[in-house]
Parts: structure tokens; sequence; C-alpha cells
């Protein structure tokens, strides 16, 4: 398998829904009680529009916010993520996926109410040799745009095929 | 439009200053409760049988519960909506009944044209110091 054709390669796309409910629960399943999460007076009182997302949660969003009736293309053709499809090709001869690094940036703040739109990319592929194991890393990159296209969020992660 | 106010002070922090920190005992509870409300039910979270069978000790924790733990932790020190940059390395994995407590030490800040910018290292570690996550934040002060 010629890993470097895969880097460029869309993994998905999507467009998710911020609304009160899922982040209220997921506040909370962070141990967050933070009343701006959780009552809209709260969030008001502190300057936002309406309660605002916590870090991290657009990671959980295309679980938490996705409605069939409104979902873009699929840019994979139906293939699904490479990811996918090269964690599988790796994991014939063993070994373990891990989650190495996870980067959230922020351009505007996520507040209930907004409809986003995702997509997803390979941006890197690599390998390394540690204590005579082959790591194979892919680095991917989810852009979240708002209705006027503009970026909101920018996640920056990787997952690592750890070879036997 | 919203308007945040940013909760530090630029001016008033320096490097070397640590936010307070937040402990949390993990529990078993805690994995169930992420699972449902992230959608990761990778059952070496959540189903203890599935788990011993894998080899493990015991279930263990999600590895997006602790970077959802350490950024409340930041959010708590720089107020929620002044995050601009939240990075971790996942180093180990988390087990029911550690004690993880948060780690967040200015390294530095600047002036930027997104704003005063206020950088700091993070940790989450176990009781014994263990690191379970480490990274950086770029928060905006005032």
């Amino acid at each position: 398998m010629n890993l470097q054709e895969y880097i460029g390669k869309p993994t998905g796309a999507g467009t998710v829904h911020v609304e009160r409910g899922s982040v209220s629960r997921f506040a909370h399943a962070v141990t967050d009680a933070n009343p701006v999460y959780h009552d809209l007076r709260a969030a008001q009182a502190a300057g936002f529009d309406a309660p605002p997302a916590p870090p991290t949660w657009t990671f959980s969003s295309g679980f938490l916010g996705t409605w069939p009736e409104d979902q873009p293309a699929d840019p994979t053709g139906g293939e699904g993520s490479p990811m996918m499809k090269i964690m599988r090709e790796l994991m014939k001869n063993g070994g373990l996926v891990l989650h190495g690094e996870q980067e959230f940036r922020y351009h505007q703040l996520v507040q209930c109410g907004a409809v986003l739109h995702w997509q997803g990319k390979i941006t890197d592929i690599y390998t390394k040799e540690s204590k005579g194991k082959v790591m194979t890393f892919i680095v991917m990159e989810n852009v979240f745009r708002n209705q006027a296209g503009e970026p909101v969020v920018t996640e920056i992660f990787n997952l690592i095929h750890r070879g036997k | 439009m919203s308007k945040i106010t940013p909760k530090l002070k630029y001016e008033a922090i320096s490097a070397g200053d640590e936010a307070p920190v937040v402990s949390h005992q993990l529990t078993r509870t805690d994995l169930v409760r992420y699972a449902g409300a992230s959608g990761d039910f990778n059952p070496m979270h959540t189903d203890e049988v599935a788990a011993k069978e894998a080899g493990l000790p015991s279930v263990f924790g999600h590895g997006m519960f602790s970077m959802g733990l350490l950024g409340r932790a930041v959010t708590d020190w720089a107020g929620v909506g002044n995050l601009k940059v939240y990075g971790v390395r996942f180093t180990k994995q988390t087990w029911p009944g550690e004690t993880l407590s948060t780690r967040i030490v200015v390294s530095g800040k600047e002036e930027t044209a997104e704003g005063r910018i206020i950088i700091a290292e993070l940790a989450l570690l176990n009781q014994n110091g263990e690191v379970k996550l480490s990274g950086t934040t770029r928060v905006l002060a005032a």
C-alpha cells in the first residue's frame, strides 16, 4: 500500500446542529457544572447569545448533532474515510490503534443554535520506528465552518497504528 | 452578538503562574456517562467483561474524557469563550479509582492580531504523579 497517495484525500463531510440538550449533557459528562452550559440566563449574563459548547464538543458533534435530511454529498463517494481503509489494512498483521494527539483551534465561539458544516481530510502520513515496532501516523484535520463559510473550529489530530 | 470579557488580566499574569487545580476521582459511572454523551461506545471503556477478556485489568477511561476534564480546568481559569487553542498528547491510559488532577502553568504571553494571549503548559496527572495527558493552550486575556 502506497500510503503517500492518501495525503490530501477527504475523510468525510457533514452538517451538525449545536443543540442545548447535547451541549448540557456533554458538559455534565466532562464534570462541568458551569451554568453557562445549562441555563440560557447564565449564558446571556456572561455575554453569550446562547449556551456555548464546551471545549472538545465538536469532536463528538457528528454523533450528537447530525440530522440526515441536511447532509452534504459524501466526498468519499460512499467508500468511507480512507483512514479506516488504511487501518484495516495495517491491522491485518495485528497491532494496536492509538489516538496520539488532539488539538482544537477556535476561530469563533460555538454556541447553541448554530449550524456548522465540517470537512475532513488526511494532511499527513508518516512512519517511525520505536523499540523495534513500526508506528504509522495518520494526521487528519476537520474544519467546521458557519453558514457564511467562515472557519469556526479546526480540529487537528492523529491516529497511530503500532505494529506488533 | 456575543460579547465575552476575558477573565484573565494580561498585565497581572506572568510565566510560572499556576491555575487552580481541578481534581476528580475517576469512576466507572464517569466512563458510561461519557460514552453516552459523546457516542464513543468502545467496549474497552464500558464493558468490564470484554475488557478483561482482552487482557486488561479493567475498563479504562476515554482519552477524550481526560481532555474534557482538563479543558474544564482551563475554562474555569480563563473563562468560557476565551479558548483559542487547546492541544494535548495522550500519554497513558486512565483507570477507575485513580484521582486525576490538572496542572496548568503559564509559559508566556504575547500581543497578537487576535488579541492578548496567555500561553500555558498543561498536564493531567494521577495521584502518583504519572502524566496521562500533556499539552498546551492559548487563551485570551483582557
